[in-house]
């Protein structure tokens, strides 16, 4: 479920179960079944990603109490502070324990700043959802546009230039390109704002109605804002646009100069299509592809911004979440760990039952 | 941040059925194997033994974020230490981690990939826990596992290890489930060779080139891991340089204009990463 192979072979291993009677029933209701039946695998997924943070923090060596106290603390101080936190109860008890507040979406407090970790959840992933899901918007463009032209017109100037462009992009990190962005479009060009967060330091923010400030700024009706925001989202989208961009184009220039090979490209020459409907006929060929490798990236990133996060000094999850693993954050590091693991399973899901729909070979079998 | 944390969707297509290669020269000798094996040593053996124009980690209080000039050829940071020197010197930790993560990954990846390709149960469970394992945000959790072990260069290789294991098993695994159905393994099931013996002598060998470019590959993105961790100050030890530590101290005069310290060691990086992925395509190339 997590690779284009992952995926065919899911698709091909499930059982045409007794096709010629699914084959009348509307394509409607045959859609729903297929999601529910993804959604039945949801709850024991959860429930094991439920344990698996919960077991991973309390695997690894190291004491949290020990690491709060400090290392001038006495023993004494150490053994309060664990019984402070519930530390020193048996494990089974606090893993139920642990079980139950999470089903009721108590995910516990921070050690450190006492916040509870679902509240902070709930204001910061939609900034970093945010940053996510233009930055691919503007890579997946920017990923078709440029492997397109690579895969078409192969021996052409233009192509061999993004090639070139491409794998220098992917050599680079991509906190590299943010800063090198936020010295030429900031320093010598002056177009944006200085890179000191979702707002201007001067801008005073909006109450958050959904989180997402792009909503919140036009719920408030306050344009000057809702402006200064998105001038401030221009670098970081555009510094993920262009390194996941550059994967996204060389993904689909291989598999698009793959499809362009097959068959029913040259039949469609043959019958006389235009170019430019035999070209699109290639890219719908390969659609699904594209869009797990999206949800794959989605995934990535979710965890994976969050250095990015901190450069443009983002109010984002990731960052948060740094912060509380640097500071053996328990509570944080698995509300975090919960959290992006839950959202990389439903993107996960969501591209799964899109791509079965989008298939017709998928699709019409049954 | 890692880019190749994403799984490379293209590494996971098993490869075409290889025609016996010609004799002749071996498939090392091709040009960007070799140019990228040339630039990877040329670093590392000027980061150990070249004599540096300063002292990479005693910095000079009178010369502070100076631009590059004749005597500070890559300029200086805001400690007054020497860029240039320090970014040659970095190549020393950063080149042989990332290379070393990555081989423990092959050794870790591989035998495991070649178990699982056999349609047992346990195989199933292991391809199981893998997907969901990829559900979880990798670099969040290599953060936590390096910080937690000891804030200490040498785990980093933790963190190369749980990123690119897994992928070395999904490749492996799918080139032997391959292999599996050619006649010379039907052959050697029929004569009733051992499924270790199938293993490691009939498939292991026809699998070792696809790791190896797979294993330059991933030093390659060890490379961006390297940097990253130590970008966000897990495991290193200032003053001693690493191009992500470097790159970290020049972020806070960027916008500020001093892009000197930023740029060179990133270079570095771009370069170091150029050329293992050079290796890594050239390998691949020369298996078509």
């Amino acid at each position: 479920m997590t690779s284009v192979d992952g995926l065919r072979e899911q698709v091909a291993a499930a059982p045409p179960q007794t096709s010629g009677q699914q084959a009348r029933t509307p394509r409607s209701r045959w859609a729903l079944r297929l999601i529910v039946r993804r959604l039945l695998i949801l709850p024991p997924s959860l429930f094991i990603l439920v344990t698996l943070s919960f077991g991973l923090i309390e695997l690894i060596p190291g004491n949290p109490a020990v690491a709060i106290a400090g290392s001038g603390a006495t023993h004494a101080e150490v053994q309060r502070i664990s019984t402070q936190l519930g530390l020193d109860r048996p494990l089974a008890e606090r893993y139920l324990d642990y079980l139950g507040d999470t089903v009721r979406g108590d995910l516990g407090k921070s050690y450190f700043s006492g916040q509870s970790v679902a509240t902070e959840l709930r204001h910061r992933m939609p900034a970093t959802l945010e940053l996510i899901v233009l930055g691919l918007a503007l890579a997946s463009g920017i990923g078709l546009g440029l492997g397109t032209l690579m895969a078409y017109r192969a021996r052409g100037f233009a192509a061999r230039l993004s090639n070139w462009l491409t794998s220098v992009l992917q050599s680079a990190p991509d906190f590299l390109l943010g800063l090198l962005l936020i010295y030429l479009v900031f320093f010598k060009l002056g177009w944006v704002p200085s890179p000191v967060g979702q707002l201007g330091l001067a801008d005073e923010s909006v109450a958050p109605k959904t989180g997402f400030m792009l909503v919140d700024t036009l719920l408030a009706g306050r344009a000057g804002l809702f402006a200064s925001h998105v001038q401030h989202l221009v670098l970081p989208v555009v510094t993920l646009g262009l390194v996941y961009g550059a994967f996204m184009a060389r993904l689909t220039e291989s598999l698009l100069s793959k499809a362009l090979r097959a068959p029913q490209v040259e039949f469609a020459r043959a019958c006389g299509l235009r170019e430019r409907d035999v070209l699109r006929y290639a890219v719908l060929d390969v659609r699904g592809a594209l869009l797990t490798y999206v949800a794959i990236l989605f995934g990535t990133l979710i965890g994976g911004a969050s250095i990015l996060d901190r450069l443009f000094s983002w109010q984002g999850a990731g960052a948060w979440a740094l912060d509380g693993i640097l500071k053996l954050d328990a509570p944080v590091i698995q509300g975090f760990i919960l959290a992006a693991g839950a959202l990389t399973i439903l993107a996960y899901l969501a591209c799964d039952v899109a791509s079965t729909l989008l298939d017709p070979r998928v699709r019409d079998d049954r | 941040m890692i880019p190749e944390a994403v799984p490379r969707v293209l590494d996971h297509q098993p490869s075409r059925m290889r025609r016996p290669r010609r004799r002749g020269l071996p498939i090392w000798t091709s040009a960007p194997v070799i140019v990228g094996s040339l630039v990877l040593l040329g670093l590392l053996l000027a980061s150990l033994f070249a004599p540096l124009p300063h002292d990479p980690v005693r910095p000079d209080a009178l010369s502070v974020l100076r631009p590059p000039s004749w005597d500070h050829i890559f300029g200086t940071d805001r400690d007054g230490l020497d860029v240039f020197s320090r970014t040659i010197a970095s190549a020393s930790r950063d080149v042989p981690l990332a290379l070393g993560g990555a081989l423990v990954s092959l050794l870790i990846g591989a035998p495991i990939g070649l178990l699982v390709s056999f349609p047992t149960r346990l195989a199933d469970w292991v391809m199981r826990a893998l997907d969901l394992f990829q559900a979880f945000p990798l670099v969040i959790l290599a953060v936590a596992l390096v910080t937690l072990t000891g804030n200490d260069l040498q785990n980093v290789v933790i963190a190369i290890i749980i990123i690119n294991a897994p992928r070395m098993i999904r490749l492996v695994r799918t080139e032997a489930l391959v292999l599996r159905s050619r006649r010379f393994v039907e052959a050697a099931h029929a004569i009733g060779a051992s499924r270790s013996r199938v293993l490691f002598r009939h498939i292991l060998p026809n699998v070792t080139e696809i790791m190896i470019a797979q294993t330059a590959l991933a030093a390659a993105q060890a490379i961006v891991v390297v940097a990253a961790l130590s970008f966000l100050g897990v495991g290193v030890s200032p003053p001693d340089p690493t191009w992500g530590l470097m790159i970290q101290s020049g972020s806070q005069q960027i916008s500020t204009g001093q892009w000197w310290v930023v740029l060179f060691p990133g270079l570095a990086v771009v370069v170091a990463v150029s050329a293992f992925n050079a290796i890594g395509r050239g390998l691949q190339e020369a298996q078509r």
